[in-house]
């Protein structure tokens, strides 16, 4: 996959793989954690946990803007493995992304991978597989100006 | 949060969302083309080609001039810094969600 398509985050907690499932799916759950007063704080969640479910969330954005985000799950494997699309309110003309989870646990502590892909539309690599290449080539041709 | 309104980003990326102005840009990484050898490139009819040439510049993608009576078409990828900021502020998004999370788990025993 390409650099340009995929963000990934890593974080290794202190607790066994099922908590931070829980903590991931459950909307109570999640709405005690999910963003901080004035950034992203999330206020209410939906979440139908089996693969096709729909979730939602909602919350105060930047400034005090109302946000939602949506999706469906793709593929729950509970405590492992957890993937939905993503789909925001704020961006204009969004596109539906995917976010997967990694839970990767060993002596009782916690390995968290995210990796949020199709950013620059995952449809589009469907159509055309030269894209994430193209994006590629088109930012290293690009990168040498960057020193200016 | 990860925040998008600017119109230009925005026209970036529906200039992106093409796979004929994808396929448009591909071509210009080669080198600068004329309008009319780019169009010999595609089925598609010319004035559609130059309908896409217009939307790349518009985005700031391409860049024309003039040489003869040809017009000349260049690759500027120069905006795609717009994306770049944008999958940047994702990721401070994902960073900081994942701190919370783990602040959250281990606090809550």
């Amino acid at each position: 996959m390409s650099v340009m398509d995929t963000i990934t985050a890593e974080v290794t907690i202190n607790a066994p793989a099922e908590r931070v499932f829980a903590a991931l799916t459950d909307p109570e759950k999640r709405v005690k954690w999910w963003g901080r007063e004035g950034r992203f704080k999330a206020t209410h969640m939906e979440s139908d946990l089996r693969p096709e479910g729909k979730w939602l969330m909602r919350g105060i954005g930047v400034g005090g803007t109302p946000f939602t985000v949506h999706g469906v799950y793709r593929q729950i494997q509970r405590p492992r493995v957890l993937v939905f699309t993503w789909l925001p309110s704020w961006q204009e003309n969004a596109v539906e992304t995917l976010v997967r989870f990694d839970l990767e646990e060993k002596d009782g502590i916690t390995a968290v991978r995210v990796t949020h892909s199709g950013l620059t539309t995952e449809t589009l690599r469907k159509q055309h597989s030269g894209w994430p290449e193209l994006l590629t080539s088109l930012r290293t041709s690009m990168e040498p100006r960057e020193q200016d | 949060m990860v925040t998008d309104s600017s119109a230009r980003s925005q026209a970036i990326f529906r200039a992106l969302a093409d796979p004929t102005r994808r396929q448009i840009l591909g071509l210009l990484r080669q080198g600068p083309r004329a309008v009319g050898e780019i169009a010999g490139n595609f089925r598609t009819s010319r004035p559609a080609i130059s309908k896409h040439l217009r939307l790349l510049k518009s985005a700031g993608l391409v860049i024309a001039h003039q040489r003869g009576t040809a017009s000349i078409c260049e690759l500027n990828a120069q905006p795609l810094k717009t994306v770049n900021t944008w999958l940047r502020d994702y990721e401070g998004f994902w960073k900081d969600t994942l701190r919370d999370l783990k602040q959250y788990v281990e606090e809550d025993r």
